[in-house]
């Protein structure tokens, strides 16, 4: 097959616009891992662009030897096991109840889900909702109020119409109790549909600084993301890692003049950032998976 | 009946915690909107608030609330605009790309930023930005210029956000676009190529037309939640200094409301934003079962 020279060109140009795309993509984090590794009054001077000049871990160790960091990193671990397992049990259940046919009253209680996509009372009914649950300020108010997706039950239903209905019935049968089928037959059938929906809950939850923010007071029980919501808008250092007894022992033991706001900023969200690095490459075929199978108009 | 109900006594107790969840978390919520009719205060419950009639609603001869109604258009207009085309672009450019080792990669860098949070793009905007040793101000002094506040400034915060959501979501989105260019049949290129008809033709009259459907799913789909403009966005980069232009429907319900504690008149403007939401999505809907014959449900 020939290819003319325009089409050759054609293809330098669309190569060299992606390349450009995927630059813009990764330099963010590579300029502030760079300024994160750097001793902050150095990289203050500006010149850092890709590669630390004066090297240091020192940024890293104030921000990983600070308590209330810690702390927020284990509530957000936490909150992300928790409320991803409790999401998908209480959605799987849901959807596989519902993908009776027969059930009685299946439409109606189809409609009462689907009617809560449509409409919300708002930010503040919900509020006030919270309050009266006396979920504010509590660990729980991450978890209990988004355990069931209507979203995600209906992508659930939809796979779980897929699964013969052969095999169902022939369980049935057999006198299998309809939590038996759940368990050894639908369940593990439904693990690539149960890993991508999985990973968004997941990922919801390790992202979410809003409830946080606006839902709890308590600094002992923000997450990661609210503590950087806080962390964005701080004018000194002081004001966000405080009387840490942590902060002024390293303080005293080094040197505490070398660190800039900005240092610890960029180290404190990499450390937010580093983990889902880390995992992207290995699951990044689930969400793509994910996404299809919502994708289908069910 | 009874008998037909005990047979499915399981399936009910499955779906029983979602019904309970959702009577709880947004069906009483739904009922909670009577605040918006109310003079209501902490301490009250919903129900026993004593009823103000339309007092609430104030807020609609106040010129700040038309203020924020524009900046809510305005910015979901430009998200719109600059948002929707881009990932069907993306999508195309990606399409052309013959080693496919290059295509994964492309694909896989641009998923990315979808799985950061929008306050880890604050912080990439903030270390670019700042005005004291951002990236690119250290630039702009370079070449000469005078440092440019851009994270405070009312001219700036609207292409911040639109560039921002470009750079977050461009190839997340592209993914359904890629799957549907798989499906369009080989041959029809085949065909094309006997024909003579180059790149820019094939794109024209085979790949466009085969993502047609896609495009109009995807276009009805993001009309409901056009007005929802990303207050997970918004809300960490808006600021006293960029405020005029950045607050919108929902920064304005989230102070007025738990901020300032106006609940009355917050829950009003939340009403109006909802009910504005659930008429797009019925026209969206309408519109759809119009063109395809049938309806999102």
């Amino acid at each position: 097959m020939k290819r003319s020279a325009g089409d050759k060109t054609s293809q330098i140009v669309i190569i060299v616009l992606l390349l450009l795309l995927c630059f813009t993509v990764i330099y963010p984090f590579l300029y502030m891992l760079a300024i994160s590794l750097n001793e902050g009054r150095d990289a203050a001077k500006g010149g850092v662009y890709l590669w630390p000049r004066s090297f240091t871990l020192y940024n890293f160790r104030i921000v990983l030897g600070n308590e209330i960091i810690q702390h927020s990193y284990w509530i957000t671990i936490g909150r992300t096991l928790l409320g991803t397992v409790t999401g998908l049990l209480v959605t799987l259940l849901a959807a596989f109840g519902l993908s009776y046919r027969a059930l009685p009253m299946r439409g109606t209680i189809l409609g009462y889900v689907l009617l809560t996509m449509l409409f919300s009372g708002g930010l503040i009914p919900f509020y006030i909702q919270l309050h009266d649950l006396n979920l504010l300020n509590s660990f729980w108010v991450y978890i209990v109020p988004s355990a069931f997706s209507a979203w995600n039950m209906f992508v659930m239903m939809k796979f779980i119409g897929g699964i013969p209905e052969a095999l169902i019935e022939s369980a049935e049968m057999d006198g299998a109790h309809p939590f038996r089928v759940l368990w050894s037959i639908i369940l593990p059938l439904s693990k690539p549909m149960l890993a991508a929906l999985g990973l968004f809950t997941g990922v919801m939850h390790w992202n979410d600084w809003f409830a946080g923010a606006f839902f709890v007071s308590n600094q002992n029980l923000i997450p990661v993301q609210t503590f950087l919501q806080q962390l964005l808008s701080a004018q000194d250092i002081s004001a966000v890692l405080g009387g840490n007894n942590n902060v002024e022992a390293l303080a005293r033991g080094s040197s505490l003049a070398n660190v800039t706001l900005m240092s610890i900023k960029m180290a404190t969200v990499m450390v937010s950032a580093i983990p889902i690095l880390c995992v992207y490459p290995f699951l990044q075929r689930y969400f793509v998976k994910g996404v299809l199978i919502g994708s289908v108009k069910g | 009946m009874l008998e037909r109900l005990a047979k499915y006594r399981s399936q009910y107790i499955m779906i029983a915690p979602a019904v309970i969840l959702l009577l709880l978390f947004s069906y009483i919520p739904m009922a909670g909107i009577q605040v918006a009719f109310k003079n209501f205060h902490i301490g009250y419950t919903i129900w026993n608030a004593p009823w103000t009639g339309l007092e609430n609603f104030s807020f609609l001869k106040d010129d700040q609330f038309w203020v924020v109604v524009k900046n809510t258009i305005i910015i979901a207009v430009l998200k719109f605009v600059f948002g929707f085309p881009a990932p069907i672009i993306l999508a195309l450019l990606i399409n052309e790309v013959r080693h496919s080792g290059f295509k994964r990669f492309v694909q896989s860098v641009s998923y990315l930023p979808h799985f950061f949070s929008w306050i880890v793009v604050a912080y990439i905007l903030q270390s670019l930005l700042t005005l004291d040793g951002g990236l690119v101000n250290q630039f702009v002094t370079k070449t000469g210029g005078d440092p440019i506040f851009f994270l405070g400034s009312t001219e700036w915060f609207r292409p911040m956000i639109v560039a921002s959501g470009l750079w977050k979501e461009v190839g997340w989105n592209t993914i359904l676009y890629l799957a549907a260019i798989t499906t369009i049949d080989p041959q029809l290129y085949e065909a094309a190529k006997v024909e003579g008809a180059g790149r820019m033709a094939q794109i024209r009259h085979i790949t466009l037309p085969g993502i047609m459907p896609t495009i109009s799913i995807v276009l009805i789909l993001s009309m409901p939640s056009l007005i929802a403009v990303g207050m997970d966005q918004i809300y960490p980069l808006m600021n006293p200094a960029n405020q005029p232009v950045a607050d919108v429907l929902d920064t304005y319900i989230l102070r007025s409301g738990l901020q300032q504690g106006y609940f009355g008149m917050a829950t009003a403007v939340g009403l109006l934003s909802s009910v504005i939401s659930l008429i797009l999505v019925l026209v969206t809907n309408q519109t759809a079962r119009k063109i395809n014959g049938e309806g999102l449900w």
